[in-house]
């Protein structure tokens, strides 16, 4: 066998250690991403499961309360329309750090990761994404079409 | 002035299409007068976006907010610092900025090889010209920075708060040069290509500007890091995130890029491959444009979103097709002219860390864009997050290292056992020592123990490789050690530069492992004069003030920090409001030191009861990070620099013909 024979034999399995290890990665740590209303349509199959889900809060059901591990945080989140449109909604809870983003009064479009249980969203993180809209908003302001933008 | 601007990249725009068409008649023609018209078309190109750039500054200066991105993005009361780097702050002004950079990047490329490598110069204006000419054809018709607003807004929106920091504004300049750097190469390996010449001209030709683009993106990528972790305030600073991944998938196939030419230059190998991944780098600073440009995947901290996603896709397609066409045509000429002669060599090594490196960008990759990828296989949006990049890169990471330590004390061509194990048996077993060591003083993360080994390993093959260089010189010239030492270097810069570069990748890891592994956490919610304990210090909860200015207010917490019952340090971890736009930040305060860093954020705050939450993080050995970044740029900035004379390299005696950098 030759070196270039032996080193393709080596590298083949450097490959297959590599697509292993992202297959597994995927196998332990893919967490399912749904808009609000995907979330919402199939959230009685999604018992105990982790996801993340993007909505946006509902206006007026944001609860804060200190305690000795952080704010607690409870609200609901629904489809990205306006307000009074929101059919349905779903609550989340959440201990830790608010985001600096986070209205209180409702409103901000959330992305939250945690786990789905006792129909509640029981979420390990809650992240705005408001800097992105910041960018939207102005584009259509600018009378810009915006096809990328939620 | 401003229409000065948009005039000149109309201009622009048509002088790129002429510098592209009349290069490739010249060339195909062999008319040299149709080749120095493009060329002079593309000097032209520069001029006029200089101007463009010019006048979108002097809008900004100026306050002229009837300009919608000087509106948009920034205010009479910015200071004028941030003023000039709205200029890159906002999607209009940092695509023409990216064109300024490519454009000075061709004219000097121009310039510097206006009497040689006339053969593939045609070629290279041609590449150029037209990926200058997508851009300006976005500035000209998709994202205009000089559009006018119907009426004047007396003032403006201000950049976005979280972008008014010292690091964010040199963060995308820095990317961008990486970025547009790798244009050069690309350029050049296009015009090998086309002309046939697929000797190593075009690789040495753009050995220079090939370090240059990885000194950037590397520092863009360490900008990047360095205003996460002291402005986003959730202890970290890398989060995997698509637009992060965007910066650092073509920094790690231009990793591979500059380690396998070598192999090029020295044995003729693996010209396929060196064609593949400067492709592929490039195509990768399109795709991270596209992906933090687009929004085609939802980031968390995407400042951007726009509809420039199908334009991109469809330039990067064409792009892809035509450099892998290009490559396909000329495969019989890329055969290689020799082979491996033993799997033991330093070409192995290389090759071995080639894979590596590719198999994290591939990795990278598929983690980024498996939420595309599984709904339209699935239907499902699967989404991973830090830990699978962990997970997968981790490994791959640690054997990446030990390459590093292996691949410099391994012959070319065909080293012996022997030779081998005399040069890697003492690094070796002081590595393995080491890991012992911290063993018995009770480190347990495996990882932990394997990475800080390994780190030792690699740290001692390059000190035993200075300290042989040393005393060589020491024995045969009788020079004294420094005086050796610096002369070492400065004789073989490509080498020791090389070592030294090593040294900051090295201390990084410490960074990753301290971080990684021994990180700690901690939130509370506390009364003042509450005292509270994290990784050795006790923090006591002072209270809160406020503050007030016309930019800003701030509510600011002071925290005593204590160690063994005295104060070292009161940090001031804040929360800002700014009020144009109205949005508060979080400002974090931390007290590094070399073993690592106090973290602490202001979460939440009660008016009533003055209780507040507070976050504190213990992030071990992350200053190694950024004190790696610097020994990183200064080793890049040796291996950079001109070397006069060329001269002989010990342990490259074994290897078939030796050759200095002459360019």
């Amino acid at each position: 066998m030759t070196a270039g024979t032996k080193f393709f034999v080596g590298s083949i399995a450097l490959v297959g250690a590599v697509a292993y290890l992202i297959y597994a990665g995927v196998q332990q740590t893919g967490v399912y991403y749904f808009k609000i209303d995907e979330f919402l349509a199939r959230q009685d199959s999604l018992a105990g499961e982790g996801v993340r889900v993007a909505g946006r809060v509902a206006v007026g059901s944001v609860t804060k309360k200190m305690t000795p591990k952080g704010e607690e945080l409870n609200f609901r989140i629904g489809d990205f329309v306006s307000e009074g449109e929101v059919k349905e909604t779903v609550p989340v809870h959440f201990v830790g750090v608010t985001p600096d983003m986070f209205k209180a009064e409702g409103g901000s479009d959330v992305i939250v990761e945690g786990k789905y249980r006792d129909g509640m969203i029981h979420a390990q993180s809650v992240m705005t994404s408001c800097p992105s809209k910041y960018e939207a908003e102005a584009q259509q302001q600018q009378g810009g079409a915006v096809p990328g933008a939620r | 002035m401003t229409d000065v601007g948009s005039m000149a990249l109309a201009i622009g725009w048509v002088m790129a299409l002429y510098a592209v068409v009349m290069s490739l008649i010249g060339a195909w023609t062999r008319k040299r007068d149709f080749v120095a018209s493009a060329e002079h078309a593309a000097l032209a190109v520069w001029g006029v976006v200089v101007v463009a750039v010019a006048a979108l500054l002097h809008a900004l200066v100026t306050h002229d907010f009837n300009i919608a991105y000087v509106a948009e993005y920034s205010s009479s009361t910015l200071p004028l610092y941030y003023t000039v780097a709205a200029l890159w702050g906002g999607q209009a002004g940092s695509l023409l900025f990216w064109l300024l950079i490519l454009t000075s990047m061709s004219a000097v490329v121009l310039l510097q090889n206006s009497g040689r490598n006339r053969e593939l110069m045609p070629y290279v204006t041609a590449t150029l010209m037209l990926i200058s000419l997508f851009f300006l054809s976005m500035v000209n018709f998709i994202t205009p920075p000089f559009e006018r607003l119907a009426f004047t807004p007396p003032e403006g929106r201000d950049l976005n708060p979280l972008l008014q920091n010292y690091w964010m504004t040199i963060h995308p300049p820095s990317l961008y040069t990486g970025f547009v750097g790798c244009s050069v190469p690309f350029a050049f390996a296009m015009a090998a290509l086309a002309t046939g010449r697929l000797d190593d001209i075009w690789i040495r030709t753009t050995r220079r500007w090939t370090l240059l683009a990885w000194f950037f993106l590397s520092l863009g990528n360490l900008f990047g890091a360095e205003w996460a972790y002291l402005v986003l305030g959730w202890g970290g600073y890398w989060a995997w995130d698509p637009v992060e991944n965007a910066a650092f998938m073509p920094w790690l196939t231009c990793t591979a890029f500059l380690h396998s030419v070598m192999i090029q230059e020295k044995k003729n190998m693996m010209k396929i491959w060196n064609m593949v991944l400067i492709i592929l780098t490039f195509l990768l600073t399109i795709f991270g444009t596209f992906l933090t440009r687009s929004g085609v995947i939802s980031s968390v901290h995407s400042f951007t979103q726009s509809g420039l996603g199908p334009f991109f896709l469809s330039f990067l397609g064409l792009m892809a097709v035509i450099s892998f066409a290009l490559m396909i045509w000329r495969l019989p000429l890329l055969k290689s002219e020799n082979e491996l002669d033993s799997l033991l060599s330093r070409e192995t090594a290389f090759l071995m860390n080639n894979l590596v490196f590719v198999g994290i960008a591939f990795a990278t990759f598929w983690g980024t864009i498996f939420p595309v990828i599984s709904e339209a296989v699935r239907g499902v949006k699967i989404t991973v997050g830090p830990p699978f990049f962990n997970t997968v890169n981790a490994p791959l990471g640690l054997l990446l290292l030990f390459l590093t330590g292996v691949g410099p004390v391994i012959a070319w061509r065909r080293a012996s056992w022997g030779s081998l194990r005399r040069n890697i048996l003492i690094p070796f077993s002081i590595g393995i020592l080491g890991g012992l060591a911290l063993f018995a003083g009770g480190m347990r993360h495996f990882y932990a123990l394997l990475s800080f080994s390994l780190c030792i390993f690699v740290s001692s093959t390059i000190v035993m490789e200075f300290y042989r260089g040393v005393r060589a010189r020491q024995v045969m010239m009788g020079e004294a050690p420094h005086v050796a030492l610096v002369r070492l270097i400065a004789k073989n810069r490509r080498r020791y530069g090389g070592y030294i570069v090593h040294v900051g990748i090295v201390m990084m890891f410490l960074a990753f492992t301290g971080t990684s592994a021994f990180k700690q956490e901690r939130q509370i919610t506390v009364n003042p004069g509450d005292s509270f304990e994290i990784g050795g210090y006790t923090l006591k909860y002072d209270g809160i003030e406020t503050k007030d200015t016309p930019h800003i207010a701030y509510l600011l917490a002071t925290v005593g920090v204590f160690q063994d019952g005295e104060l070292v340090e009161t940090l001031h971890p804040e929360k800002r409001f700014y009020k144009k736009p109205e949005q508060p930040t979080t400002e974090v305060a931390i007290r590094s030191t070399l073993g690592g860093d106090l973290y602490l954020v202001l979460g939440g705050f009660d008016q009533d009861t003055k209780m507040a939450t507070i976050q504190a993080y213990v992030n071990p050995l992350v200053s190694f990070l950024w004190y790696g970044g610097l020994v990183l740029a200064l080793g890049t900035f040796v291996t950079i620099l001109p070397q006069r004379a060329p001269a002989p390299a010990p342990a490259y005696a074994s290897g078939s013909r030796e050759r200095v950098a002459t360019e």
